[in-house]
């Protein structure tokens, strides 16, 4: 029988979300996400001075406000007429970014994800190996027997989908706790240290950072960095790897459109976008079933192809969100506003009444000509990565897919587990390079320039296109009169989350949600762990 | 973080180092720290916290996560019962609501608030299918306290910039003047993020003293936001000698000398920052880079083009604004007007903060005046951990 599912609120995300589902003899056979937030950023950006829009745009997301604060300066910036950053710019925004995605995908695999996974009070029947984790477990248990679960109230913790055995669940428990001080730590690193406070940063400015970090703080960056690598190499991914076994039947849950983009991030001296540490590009689903695509079982011989891909393809709708039907139609994010809301109404949790004709304050976010569905994120980045013949993402990946025993079978990563999966080894890349970039800095010695402030031009148009760590971001705005005319902002859950387009076809998150087991309605834990798995 | 093998909250001796933490940011000294840790040890129950998220960018959720101190693993282990927190509890969508619920049933709950209420457009921010109009209604006259945390729940924030299209409000704004709670009593920890230590030092003392501090007359903790972060600013001696940054990476950039005139807003805003700062206080803004005002109302109109040095800002004698590069109009500023009633702006405050009862509370003691020195507590006294700050490099000349 046919039973309407509906999750709202999402927790253990950023913002808002709520998802609709219809499951029938245990599958979902249809579903709608709603982001249930609206602010009109692209309203009140309207006639600001053009220097400011980065301080405005970080505010879009308190977890990756570093990432909107690159896309917004550099809007800014080359709509102001500045060309290629100052090289000791590019890396101070390298370290900034790397500080922020090392603490992201720490937060995320812990603080967001684990709970879907980890057992809390199952780590009770567990015979602790050391006396840290019997003082772990003696935490656990006062808190379990002081009858006040706080956050671990509530959850399905009897459902049969928890497979870990006792130990490993008291041993990622205590590893909760150590990662909570990780991201911290990795924050420290760059955000804090350098920034001033995170989140919301403060050493961007349009033409380039607002000074040449003094020695101690590269020094500091180094440190820190240093332990965080210590943290992912010697406990996230044996974490992974310990768990993944115990979970490889959502190997082959959530693989979705199969579509896959990237505008790349953390810029090279060349500071060409497909040359990025995770470079610019799309996976087309049509060119993988086309070419051998992921079909080949040969260690690192799997062919991905990759296509280049240009943010200006990016295409709004507007027929199933909360907007008129003629503010989206297909054109450019630019020509493309928030003001003719249109709310209709949120459809009532009970009863069987499912989302209606209009259901989300997100636009449906779609690329190029065929306006195609595309998910984003660390897969997307790990893939495009793959493709194009990164070394080290080919390493990762393939010693990862060896180590749960399916060598050369890349097309895995199309699902819950493979997302989970890329977040992770994408940390370890990010983590490898971290200090390279403060070394760069540093030889570029002590008067480096690092900030070129343009005047404000009367009119200009500019453009980001710079992965948030959840996933593909750009912004665009349009100086007009000297001030802002238009600026818009496409971030990764955009993507992910869009709502189904004009033409009815379903949003990235949606698509994944159909044909995915729900053993049990009454619980839907599957349906969190697949949209844990974007990071919303 | 460096020594892998501790983990947070276990130990009693971990606590007490917690609650000594705790004492410092609260104002009383770090001795008190048994006294703390046995006010909430004797508690039968953890006192049950409820945090709501309304129009918000969850950055004062990640802020919190940053917290050491008080360390926020501890807090939730040992100090509270956080029963709902979207960002960290396990639990999703009708279990969630249910834990909401009940704790609205049982009434006498701490109530931190996240982000703006949407009033002019309520379905711009849902949660369980309910509005925040409906939500914030529902919750306030039940919780024991109201805690507003950033920018956002306290002022409405950047949803309220112009033209404010949904009609973004500040929580006790709402409350007071739409909600029908007249006389509302909401705490404000202003700053974009709110500062999260800040935030849990206040509710602990508010739990462990069972009275609020006295407030601002924009409803701000008296003793954390009664100064001008100008005033208390490291780099003030530079804008009283008239050493200015002129561009961004130059000769006085290096220095480390004073913001002022690329557009530092630290002169027309109150906050704890310069001696509370950020994260664990390993940094602050000006070390990086000029202020922007965040812990005041209104900020997004009334403090920008940020780049731009206000002329509310009077330089120091002997300077003239037209030696000084462009000067842009446009900067009123909300908050001051705000703070001249009933505060004497000084240099230098050191009085300690004047306590008053909740309405509503069960007062224990009588006013305290406490002792603290200032409002921002030194950084807790295991400085090894601490780093070199920008504003500690040397003078060239």
């Amino acid at each position: 029988m046919a039973r309407k599912i509906v999750i709202d609120p999402v927790t253990r995300i950023e913002g808002h979300l709520r998802v609709t589902a219809v499951v029938e003899d245990g599958v979902v056979t249809d579903a709608w996400n709603t982001t249930t937030l609206f602010r009109g950023f692209e309203i009140f950006m309207k006639n600001r001075d053009p220097r400011d829009i980065w301080h405005f745009a970080m505010r879009i997301c308190g977890v990756c406000p570093t990432a909107h604060g690159w896309n917004g300066v550099r809007a800014s910036e080359m709509a102001m007429g500045v060309g290629r950053m100052d090289d000791a710019t590019r890396l101070v925004r390298n370290m900034m970014e790397a500080s922020q995605i090392a603490y992201d995908h720490i937060l995320w695999f812990y603080v967001l994800n684990a709970f879907d996974y980890v057992n809390v009070p199952n780590a009770l029947r567990a015979k602790p190996t050391t006396p840290a984790l019997r003082a772990v477990q003696d935490q656990v248990r006062a808190v379990v027997e002081s009858g006040q679960l706080g956050p671990f109230a509530g959850q399905y913790w009897d459902h049969p989908g928890y497979k870990l055995p006792p130990e490993l669940d008291l041993e990622l428990t205590a590893h909760y706790l150590l990662a909570i001080e990780a991201q911290q730590t990795a924050n420290d690193a760059g955000a804090v240290i350098m920034g001033g406070k995170f989140p919301m940063i403060m050493n961007y400015a349009p033409g380039g950072v607002t000074q040449l970090p003094p020695p101690e703080q590269i020094a500091f960056f180094k440190s820190r960095m240093t332990i965080v690598k210590k943290f992912i190499d010697d406990i996230m991914i044996p974490d992974l790897l310990a768990i993944a076994p115990h979970y490889m039947d959502l190997a082959n849950e959530g693989k979705g459109h199969g579509n896959y983009l990237s505008w790349g991030v953390l810029d090279e001296k060349s500071q060409d976008p497909y040359d990025r540490l995770f470079p610019r590009g799309g996976i087309f689903a049509k060119d993988l079933t086309d070419t051998l695509g992921f079909l080949s079982t040969k260690p690192g011989a799997a062919v991905v192809p990759v296509r280049k891909v240009d943010p200006d393809d990016t295409r709004m709708f507007t027929g199933h969100s909360w907007f008129s039907d003629g503010t989206g139609n297909g054109r450019h994010p630019l020509e493309v506003g928030q003001e003719d809301i249109e709310f209709t109404q949120l459809a009532p949790i009970d009863g069987p009444e499912l989302p209606g004709e209009k259901y989300d304050w997100t636009q449906a976010v779609r690329y190029g000509n065929d306006s195609l569905p595309m998910e984003v994120g660390p897969l997307a980045q790990m893939l495009v990565s793959y493709g194009s013949g990164r070394a080290e993402a080919r390493a990762v990946v393939d010693s990862t897919l060896r180590a749960i025993g399916a060598p050369g079978k890349i097309e895995l990563l199309q699902s819950d587990l493979g997302r989970i999966a890329a977040r992770v080894l994408k940390a370890k890349i990010n983590i490898d390079n971290a200090v390279r970039w403060a070394e760069e800095l540093e030889a570029l010695g002590p008067k480096a320039p690092v900030n070129s402030m343009p005047e404000v031009p009367e009119s200009g148009v500019g453009k980001g296109g710079w992965d948030a760590p959840r996933g593909a971001l750009c912004h665009w705005v349009r100086i007009k009169d000297h001030r802002v005319d238009t600026f818009s902002a496409v971030p990764a859950s955009n993507w992910n989350f869009s709502p189904r387009d004009d033409k009815g076809v379903r949003g990235p998150v949606e698509e994944c949600l159909v044909g995915h087991t729900v053993e049990d309605a009454e619980r839907p834990l599957e349906i969190l762990r697949l949209v844990h798995s974007f990071d919303p | 973080m460096e020594e892998m093998s501790s983990f947070p909250g276990i130990t009693r001796r971990e606590f007490l180092k917690f609650c000594g933490a705790l004492g410092v940011m609260i104002g009383v000294s770090r001795l008190a720290a048994p006294e703390i840790a046995d006010a909430l040890a004797t508690l039968a129950r953890r006192p049950v916290v409820i945090w709501s998220q309304f129009q918000e960018c969850t950055g004062c959720s990640v802020n919190l996560l940053q917290a050491r101190r008080p360390n926020i693993a501890q807090v939730i282990l040992r100090a509270i019962s956080l029963d709902y927190q979207e960002v960290v509890m396990a639990s999703a969508g009708d279990q969630a609501e249910g834990l909401f619920q009940k704790a609205l049933d049982r009434g006498g709950f701490y109530y931190v608030c996240e982000g703006a209420i949407a009033t002019d457009q309520p379905y711009a921010m849902t949660v369980g299918g309910k509005t925040s109009v409906e939500i914030v209604k529902a919750a306030y006259p039940r919780a024991k306290v109201t805690i507003a945390i950033g920018s956002c729940a306290c002022f409405g924030n950047i949803q309220a910039a112009y033209p404010n299209p949904t009609g973004a409000k500040g929580i006790g704004d709402f409350l007071r003047n739409e909600g029908g709670f007249p006389d509302a009593r909401v705490v404000n920890i202003s700053r974009c993020p709110g500062q999260a230590e800040d935030m849990l030092s206040t509710l602990l003392y508010i739990v462990t003293n069972n009275k609020i501090p006295a407030l601002d007359p924009i409803g701000r903790p008296e003793h954390l936001y009664r100064n001008l972060i100008h005033d208390k600013c490291e780099r003030r001696k530079h804008f009283d000698n008239g050493q200015f940054i002129r561009a961004f990476g130059d000769d006085g950039t290096r220095k480390g000398w004073c913001w002022a005139m690329v557009g530092c807003r630290g002169p027309l805003a109150y906050a704890p920052c310069p001696t509370n700062k950020w994260n664990g206080g390993l940094s602050w803004c000006i070390d990086n880079g000029p202020c922007t005002g965040c812990s005041e109302p209104g900020f997004w109109d009334t403090l920008t083009p940020f780049y731009d040095r206000s002329p509310d800002v009077e330089l120091p004698d002997g300077i003239h604004p037209s030696t000084i590069g462009a000067i842009v109009t446009g900067a009123t500023v909300a908050g001051i007007a705000a703070h001249a009633v009933g505060q004497t702006l000084t240099h230098r405050m050191g009085h300690g903060a004047v306590m008053e009862t909740v309405p509503g509370a069960e007062a224990t003691d009588e006013e305290a005046t406490e002792e603290a020195e200032s409002a921002g507590a030194p950084p807790s006294s295991d400085g090894a951990d601490r780093p070199p700050a920008g504003n500690d490099r040397q003078e060239g000349e």
